[in-house]
C-alpha cells in the first residue's frame, strides 16, 4: 500500500515539472510581416478559420498592414467596416503627421473602435484572437493592436428551460459570458456591482468571472472565491460544473455547496444578500456561493408571491423532500417490522395485495425504484421523437403488467408514484438528485432495522447536513445555528416588510439592513381621519 | 483523525450484521382478528382462532382475488393448559407466524366468565407485547365463544370488525351497552370498589349455518351475531345480565350513555310520545348520613322530542314543562331498576364504593370487608334527574288527525 501512494506521487510530480516548462509561445514578436504572418499560420496550423487580410496603410511609405480575425467568433460587419475600410481609406494620413509613428496613428486615428489593446507578446495575441477579437499587425513593428470584435451566432436570450416560474422575468443566461453580466447589471444599476474576470483552462483560456456587491458581500468570502479558482489548474472549463467540483469544500457528499441558476433574476436577488456569482464562459448555470441547505427549497417565485402562500410552498417542499426520501423506505418499515402500526383495514388491503408477490417488501421496492430510475434516466436521455414510446412502455409495463403478472403489489407502484412525484416537485435538481441517492441508504436501513433504522438515517443524515459548510457558512444556518433575524426567510417567508436584515453570516456586517423602518402598509390617512375630527369636536 | 475513520468504517458495517432483527414479512403473518376463549373440558382452555384471509377479504382485481368464493376469514383451534401454550399449541396447525397486534376482539365463552372468571385470562393478554390494550372484550352470552368467532358476517366482511362496529354504534344511540376494551376491564378489576360491566353477544339461528360461506349469500343469513345483555360482574365473575332498561339505567348512571330513545305514556296511550337524548350529564356524590353512606345521582339530559303519538300543543311551554317531568320520572325508574339489579347480584358495576373511597376513605376502611356482601346491596341511592326538550323535531305540533 505505501509504495503505491508514493510513486502516485512522484508521478504527479513529474506532470507539474511538465506543466511548468514556458510555453512556445511566449516569445517576442518578430518586426517582419511576413514572419509573423508565418508565425501565426504555423501556430494555428493554417486552420481555415483564420482569415487573414493583408492591406496597405500609407501608399507613399508603403507600410503593409495585415488583419486577423478568427471567422465566427468575430463580427465580420465590425470588422469590415470600422477597420478594413478605414485603414484602406485613411492613406493619406501619414502625410498629415509626418512625425508621428504609424503604429499611434493607426492606434488613434484609424480604428474606429472602442476596446483596443496594444500587445507585445505572442500568448496575449493569441489570446485576444481566440477570444473573438481582430489583431492588427504592422511591418515593421514588434508588437500588435487587438480590437474588440467579439461577435458571431450566439443563442438569443430565453426562457430558462430549468427554473420555470408562472410570475417572474422570462429571460434566462445564455452561453455568452458577457450577455450574461449584462443581464444583471440591467437588474442592478449600481456602480457597486463587481466583476473580476480570469481565464481558468490550460488549453480552452475560458472566462470565469467573479461578480458581486461591493460592500454587501463579505470580502473575506470574495478573497475565498478569488484564491480557490486562482489554485485551478486544469486543462479546461466546459461548464460550472468544473468550478463547482474543483473548489467545494465537501467531496464526500451528496449534497451541494454552491447553488446554480440560469435566472438572472435569482442571481440578483442573491447578489443583493451577499452572496457572489460565478459565470464562466459557455454555460448558462450560473454559480452562486456560499449555498446553504434552505436555499435549495427556495423559489424565486416565494419572494414575488404573497407570503403567506410562499410559506405554505415552504411547507410543503419540505414534505416533498422527505417524502421523496423516506416514503419507499417508511414502506418497507410498516409492511416487514411495524405491522402493527398500519390501521387493520390498510394492513388487510396491503396483505392482499402481497399476497401474490414473490419478494420481500425490500426487494419489491428496489425492483420498483430501479425500474423507476432506468425509465426516467432513458426519458432524460432519448430522443424526443422517440420520447412518448417511453411514457407508453413505462405506464403499461410498471403499471399494469407488474401489478397484473403478481410481481409488484398496486400499493407499492403508489409509493414509487408518489416518491417519483416527489421528487420532480423538489424546486432544486441539485438537492433532488442527491435525495434520489440517499432514498436507497434509507431502503436499506428500513430493510435491516424499520422505523428505527430510519430515524438512524436521519439522525445521520442530520449530523452530516451540520458538519457541511460552504465557504466557511454553515450549512443549515440560519437553523443551525439559529439565527433570529434571518429565521424569517427558512421554513416561513415572512413580508418584504419584515424582513429587515441580510443573512447575517453570509453578508457584510456593514450592511446589513435592507429594508427600512415602518414599511408595513397600513390603511389610508383618510380613514383615520373621522376619528381624529372627532377627537378636535370633543375639545372645543 | 486517521485511526477515528478505521475504527468507525468496521462499526458501521457491523451494523448490518445483526441482519433483519425481526423481520416478518407480510404474507408470512396470519393477522388474527379475534380469539374465542373456552373452557375446556377437564380443565384447561380452548383458543379459537379468527385469522384473516387478506385476499378474500380486500376483493377486487388484486391476487386471485375471488373475493366471495372464499371465506373472508380461517378458524384455527387449540388447546392447552394455560393461554400461552394454548396459543403456541396453534402454530401446530397454522402456517404462519400468529400476529396478534391487529386481534381487536377477545371473546370469552359465559361458561368461562361465569365459572372461573376474566382475571386470569387478561394476565397472558396484557402481558403480551403484541396484543393491544385496545383490543375490544366481549362475553359469548348462551353460547360458547369458539362458535361465536366461528360466524361469518354479511356486510362487514371481518366477523371480529362487525362485532366491535356493531357494539359501538348500539352503545352510541341505543345507549344499553359500553365498549370496554382490556384497558379499561383491567382497570376496573383492580380497583376498590367498582366492577366491570361487559356486553354479551348472542348468536340467533342455528350457529352451524354461521360458518358456510352460505351464510352471508342470503338476505337474511340463518345465523346471525347480535347484541345480548350488559353483563354484571363480581370479583371478576359474571354474575348476572342486565336487560333493557335496567341495562340502559346502568350505562347512564357510569356516564357512559351517548344518545338514546324514551318513551312515556301520555293521557291513558301506552309510548306515546318519544325522547331522544343527545346529551346527558351523570354525577355520582358519596354521602354519609348518620355514619351510614349514601349515594346521590344527578343526572342531566337534553333532548328532543322523536315522535308523537297523540295531539299534543307542543309549541306550548306549558306543555313542554309537563312533558320534561314526565320524562324525568321514567329516566328516574330506570336508573333505579339498574341500581336494585345491581343491588340483587351484589355486583357494584356502578363504582359506588369507589367514590365513598374518595369522598371518605377512613370510612371506606371500614366499609371495605363487607362491602359487596352487606354494604352495597343495603345502599341508599337517590336519584334526580333534570330533563330539558331542546327541540322538538322539525315540527311543533303534530299534525291534525280527524
Amino acid at each position: 500500500m505505501p509504495s503505491f501512494f508514493k510513486s502516485k506521487k512522484r508521478k504527479a510530480r513529474k506532470r507539474n515539472n511538465q506543466h511548468s516548462q514556458p510555453p512556445e509561445f511566449c516569445q517576442v514578436i518578430h518586426p517582419s510581416l511576413a514572419d509573423q504572418l508565418d508565425y501565426i499560420r504555423n501556430k494555428t496550423g493554417s486552420s481555415t478559420d483564420i482569415v487573414i487580410r493583408k492591406a496597405s496603410f500609407d501608399e507613399k511609405l508603403g507600410i503593409r498592414t495585415a488583419i486577423v480575425y478568427v471567422e465566427g467568433i468575430s463580427d465580420k460587419k465590425t470588422i469590415n467596416d470600422f477597420l478594413i475600410e478605414s485603414i484602406i481609406k485613411n492613406r493619406e494620413l501619414h502625410e498629415k503627421h509626418p512625425k508621428r509613428d504609424p503604429f499611434d496613428i493607426l492606434l488613434d486615428e484609424v480604428v474606429a473602435l472602442g476596446d483596443v489593446a496594444v500587445h507585445h507578446q505572442w500568448d496575449s495575441i493569441f489570446q485576444s484572437l481566440m477570444a473573438g477579437d481582430t489583431v492588427i499587425l504592422i511591418d515593421g513593428f514588434s508588437k500588435a493592436l487587438s480590437a474588440s470584435t467579439r461577435g458571431g451566432e450566439q443563442r438569443s436570450i430565453e426562457e430558462p428551460g430549468s427554473q420555470v416560474t408562472v410570475r417572474g422575468p422570462r429571460d434566462g443566461f445564455t452561453e455568452s459570458i458577457g450577455t450574461n453580466i449584462a443581464l444583471i447589471r440591467r437588474r442592478i444599476q449600481n456602480p457597486d456591482l463587481w466583476n473580476e474576470m480570469m481565464k481558468i483552462g490550460t488549453v480552452t483560456k475560458t472566462d470565469v468571472a467573479i461578480v458581486y456587491i461591493k460592500g454587501i458581500a463579505k470580502d473575506e468570502i470574495v478573497d475565498e472565491i478569488r484564491s480557490r479558482l486562482k489554485r485551478i489548474e486544469i486543462d479546461s472549463i466546459l461548464e460550472s460544473g468544473y468550478i463547482e467540483q474543483l473548489t467545494e469544500e465537501h467531496v464526500l457528499t451528496t449534497f451541494p455547496t454552491y447553488y446554480h441558476t440560469e435566472r438572472p433574476d435569482m442571481v440578483a436577488g442573491n447578489l443583493l444578500e451577499g452572496r457572489v456569482a460565478i459565470i464562466v464562459n459557455g454555460t448558462p448555470f450560473v454559480l452562486i456561493a456560499p449555498a446553504l441547505f434552505i436555499q435549495f427549497f427556495q423559489s424565486v417565485e416565494d419572494y414575488y408571491g404573497r407570503a403567506d402562500i410562499a410559506t405554505a410552498l415552504r411547507f410543503l417542499r419540505i414534505l416533498i423532500f422527505f417524502i421523496s426520501i423516506i416514503a419507499p423506505a417508511s414502506y418497507i418499515a410498516g409492511t416487514t417490522f411495524h405491522q402493527e402500526m398500519i390501521p387493520t383495514r390498510l394492513l388487510i388491503a396491503i396483505a392482499a395485495q402481497r399476497e401474490t408477490v414473490p419478494f420481500p417488501a425490500f426487494v419489491e421496492a428496489l425492483i420498483m425504484e430501479v425500474a423507476f430510475e432506468i425509465l426516467r434516466e432513458a426519458g432524460v436521455r432519448m430522443p424526443r421523437a422517440v420520447g412518448s414510446a417511453i411514457s407508453i412502455v413505462g405506464a403499461l409495463v410498471i403499471g399494469q403488467a407488474a401489478v397484473q403478472a403478481g410481481i409488484v403489489s398496486p400499493a407499492m407502484v403508489i409509493v414509487v408514484a408518489i416518491t417519483a412525484i416527489a421528487n420532480f416537485a423538489t424546486p432544486s435538481f441539485t438537492v433532488a438528485i442527491s435525495a434520489r441517492l440517499i432514498r436507497f441508504a434509507f431502503m436499506l436501513a428500513a430493510a435491516t432495522f424499520g422505523f428505527y433504522g430510519i430515524i438512524l438515517g436521519l439522525v445521520m443524515l442530520t449530523v452530516h447536513l451540520t458538519s457541511l459548510r460552504s465557504f466557511g457558512v454553515p450549512y443549515l444556518a440560519p437553523i443551525a445555528p439559529v439565527i433570529p433575524s434571518n429565521i424569517g426567510d427558512t421554513l416561513v417567508r415572512m413580508p418584504m416588510w419584515a424582513q429587515k436584515k441580510r443573512p447575517k453570516l453570509v453578508a457584510s456586517d456593514r450592511n446589513e439592513t435592507r429594508v427600512g423602518d415602518n414599511q408595513k402598509p397600513k390603511p389610508d390617512e383618510s380613514r383615520g381621519m373621522k376619528r381624529t375630527s372627532e377627537k378636535n369636536g370633543g375639545q372645543t | 483523525m486517521k485511526w477515528i475513520h478505521r475504527c468507525l468504517i468496521p462499526a458501521a458495517c457491523s451494523l448490518l450484521l445483526s441482519g433483519c432483527w425481526s423481520q416478518k414479512e407480510l404474507n408470512d403473518l396470519a393477522i388474527i382478528s379475534a380469539m374465542g376463549i373456552d373452557l375446556k373440558e377437564g380443565g384447561g382452555y380452548t383458543a379459537t382462532l379468527q385469522i384473516i384471509n387478506p385476499a378474500n377479504v380486500a376483493g377486487g382485481l388484486q391476487g386471485g382475488g375471488a373475493g366471495t368464493n372464499a371465506p373472508p376469514v380461517s378458524i384455527y383451534t387449540a388447546e392447552g393448559d394455560n393461554i400461552v401454550a394454548t396459543n403456541r399449541q396453534a402454530t401446530q396447525k397454522l402456517p404462519r407466524i400468529r400476529y396478534y397486534a391487529h386481534t381487536n376482539l377477545l371473546v370469552v365463552s359465559e361458561e368461562l366468565a361465569r365459572k372461573e372468571g376474566i382475571e386470569l385470562i387478561l394476565d397472558a393478554i396484557e402481558r403480551d407485547a403484541e396484543f393491544r390494550m385496545t383490543s375490544v372484550l366481549v362475553i359469548a352470552q348462551g353460547t360458547t365463544a369458539g362458535e361465536l368467532v366461528k360466524v361469518l358476517t354479511p356486510v362487514d366482511k371481518i366477523p371480529a370488525n362487525k362485532v366491535i362496529k356493531n357494539l359501538r354504534f348500539a352503545e352510541q344511540q341505543r345507549g344499553e351497552h359500553v365498549t370496554m376494551n382490556v384497558q379499561d376491564i383491567i382497570k376496573d378489576l383492580t380497583a376498590e370498589g367498582k366492577e366491570p360491566v361487559i356486553a354479551g353477544f348472542i348468536i340467533e339461528g342455528d350457529p352451524k349455518e354461521g360458518v358456510a360461506l352460505e351464510n352471508t349469500h342470503q338476505t337474511e343469513p340463518p345465523a346471525r351475531i347480535g347484541l345480548g345483555s350488559l353483563g354484571l360482574f363480581r370479583e371478576g365473575k359474571l354474575v348476572d345480565w342486565a336487560e333493557g332498561s335496567a341495562a340502559r339505567g346502568t350505562v347512564w348512571i357510569l356516564d357512559k350513555l351517548k344518545g338514546t330513545n324514551i318513551s312515556i305514556d301520555w293521557e291513558d296511550k301506552q309510548d306515546a310520545v318519544v325522547y331522544e337524548v343527545i346529551r346527558q350529564n351523570t354525577k355520582v356524590t358519596a354521602k354519609l348520613k348518620q355514619g351510614k353512606p349514601a349515594i346521590n345521582i344527578q343526572v342531566q339530559a337534553e333532548g328532543n322530542i322523536g315522535e308523537t303519538r297523540v295531539q299534543l300543543q307542543l309549541d306550548d311551554p306549558k306543555v313542554l314543562l309537563k312533558l320534561e317531568k314526565a320524562f324525568e320520572k321514567e329516566i328516574e325508574a330506570e336508573l333505579i331498576t339498574a341500581v336494585e339489579q345491581a343491588q340483587k347480584a351484589k355486583s357494584d358495576v356502578f363504582g359506588f364504593g369507589e367514590s365513598i373511597h374518595r369522598s371518605y376513605p377512613e370510612e371506606w376502611k371500614k366499609l371495605k370487608a363487607e362491602w359487596h356482601d352487606a354494604q352495597f346491596p343495603e345502599l341508599k341511592v337517590d336519584v334526580t334527574v333534570e330533563a330539558f326538550i331542546r327541540r322538538t323535531g322539525l315540527r311543533n305540533n303534530p299534525h291534525k288527525r280527524n
